[in-house]
């Protein structure tokens, strides 16, 4: 096994155990990312010296018995969003072209503090407006969509070019590419992690997560990104907490919910089979399978919309003025239709959230955790534009993509993407775990344990 | 609840009021796609909020109780 195919924990573990310099394990990502980037391109830009130079101290500080703690040496990539000091923070656009972040972002301090050694900025669709980040091939099959938007983190870490990644997270932009790509995405509790330093889409639903091999790893970056900063609105002060799980695969007493409305409904059976397969795995592992309504499913897309597209135009006005040729087309005539939302709309999408989420705090009273398919379809061929579903209905790739996991955005919940397997076409398969605000621990509990019970996680065959 | 496409007339219109200056030959997709997200939108004025406020930036204080538990 060559160094970058290890798990974020595995690596760590060798690391701390001096089996492993964090320089080889650097320049392995770094040699796998030049293998694969001609045709995956998760990179917007490979940091290689700065990541040598950074791996570099690293191993002279483990050396000197400074050791910081498990991503102390390990190689990551950060979303195009993501503010990294003297680096551009090029959000995949144009209208960035030239941009240099003066400072870190909440989240990069955060990490580099903790000793994580940057290999590069990954791609997003644009601004994060959109499902797909057209600029990246999916890990598994290049020809496919990476997801999005933060397809170019999941890319990397299916890949093995980056050990892990962060995304951001406003319709499912971290979980989507996660189970498009087969590895594991985590958006926390809105409020958990910072987004100071973060290029927003929509104030009110953006968040920041891991993007990961394994759950243990999303975990271990979680407890690194945690943690209140007053330079965020919604941040919270709380305790801070070791997010990484027990060893046990015990579920005794635990209570899953399945969705007995919405989750399963224009869902590819392959994907719902994989899904409820992991279910029964969960099942076997003592958890109690228990039925739940999910709340207000007609008001779902309403709600993200009426937030989302008049506070992604209001973060673009004067661009959008400007320079409005330099966006993507897809991207610009959302930004221009924005201006025409009345206020009035906007103000019923806030008030009806507080609703969805008063009905999903009491439909989480009756499990601790809900599992659902992350996306209803697996990868489709890059320019596929619609999905045709048995009942002959039509919807849109990025409507069907954001349609599962853009409740947990609305309601602030935390949810979980985990691989629970491939379709027919042999394209990885998502199950998402949801959960009650700030209640990670379970999620990560449970998406641990289930992963105990299959082989541990490889990289993407194709990549 | 129905809502009637705007005309390339009207987007241009209600754009300028925005502050948005609109090439000609961007009003018809303009249009198209506002239509599609106002006709998203307007499903949420079938709900009754009563005296019910919009949600706050930050979560709520119960929100916070829970997780301090």
């Amino acid at each position: 096994m060559q160094p970058y195919e290890l798990s974020l924990s595995a690596a760590a573990d060798a690391i701390r155990a001096r089996e492993l310099s964090p320089v080889e394990l650097t320049d392995s990502v770094l040699e796998r990312a030049g293998q694969v980037e001609p045709r995956l391109r998760a990179y917007a830009t490979v940091t290689a010296e700065r990541a040598r130079r950074a791996a570099l101290e690293a191993e002279r500080e483990i050396a000197a018995s400074r050791y910081r703690g498990p991503l102390h040496g390990i190689p990551m990539g950060l979303k195009d969003l993501i503010d990294v000091a003297g680096v551009a923070t090029s959000a995949g656009s144009r209208v960035r072209a030239g941009h240099r972040a003066e400072s870190d972002s909440t989240v990069a301090a955060r990490l580099s503090a903790a000793g994580a050694v940057l290999v590069g900025k990954t791609h997003t669709h644009e601004f994060a407006y959109g499902l797909t980040t057209p600029q990246t091939g999916n890990a598994w099959d290049a020809g496919r969509v990476a997801g999005g938007s933060s397809g170019g983190s999941a890319v990397a870490v299916a890949a093995g070019s980056a050990t892990f990644a962060l995304g951001t997270d406003t319709g499912g932009s971290i979980r989507v590419p996660a189970a498009l790509n087969g590895v594991v995405g985590l958006k926390p509790t809105y409020g958990l992690v910072p987004r100071h330093g973060v290029t927003p889409l929509s104030w009110s639903l953006d968040h920041v997560g891991p993007i990961t091999r394994t759950v243990e790893d999303a975990a271990t970056v979680l407890t690194s990104l945690a943690g209140y900063d007053p330079r965020d609105p919604a941040s919270l002060d709380l305790p801070a907490v070791d997010y990484r799980p027990a060893g046990g695969t015990d579920l005794t007493g635990l209570r899953v919910g399945i969705p007995r409305t919405y989750y399963f409904e224009r869902v590819d059976p392959g994907v719902e089979a994989a899904v409820r397969r992991a279910v029964d795995r969960l099942r076997d592992l003592g958890a109690d399978l228990v039925d739940v309504e999910i709340p207000m499913t007609r008001y779902v897309q309403a709600t993200q919309w009426g937030l989302m597209v008049p506070e992604a135009t209001a973060y673009h006005q004067e661009t959008l003025r400007t320079v409005p040729g330099l966006y993507q087309a897809d991207v610009r005539v959302l930004l221009e239709a924005g201006e025409l939302m009345p206020a009035g709309d906007y103000l019923r999408a806030r008030r009806a959230r507080v609703l969805m989420r008063r009905e999903w705090a009491r439909a989480l009273q009756k499990a601790d955790v809900i599992a659902a398919p992350t996306v209803p379809v697996t990868a489709v061929q890059a320019g596929q534009e619609t999905i045709t579903w048995a009942d002959g209905t039509e919807e849109g790739v990025a409507d069907a993509y954001v349609r599962l996991s853009a409740p947990a955005n609305i309601a602030g919940v935390p949810s979980l993407s985990v691989p629970v397997g491939q379709d027919a076409a042999g394209l990885p398969i998502g199950m998402q775990l949801l959960g009650r605000p700030f209640g990670e621990k379970a999620l990560l509990r449970v998406g641990h344990a289930y992963q105990r019970t299959q082989p541990p996680p490889a990289l993407a065959p194709a990549a | 609840m129905s809502v009637t496409e705007p005309t390339p007339l009207e987007t241009a219109r209600w754009a300028a009021r925005a502050g948005l200056r609109l090439p000609a030959e961007r009003h018809a997709e303009v249009a198209a796609a506002a239509h599609r997200i106002l006709s998203v939108v307007s499903v949420l004025r079938d709900l009754d909020f009563g005296d019910l406020p919009p949600a706050p930036a930050r979560p709520t204080a119960q929100e916070e109780r829970d997780a301090a538990v």
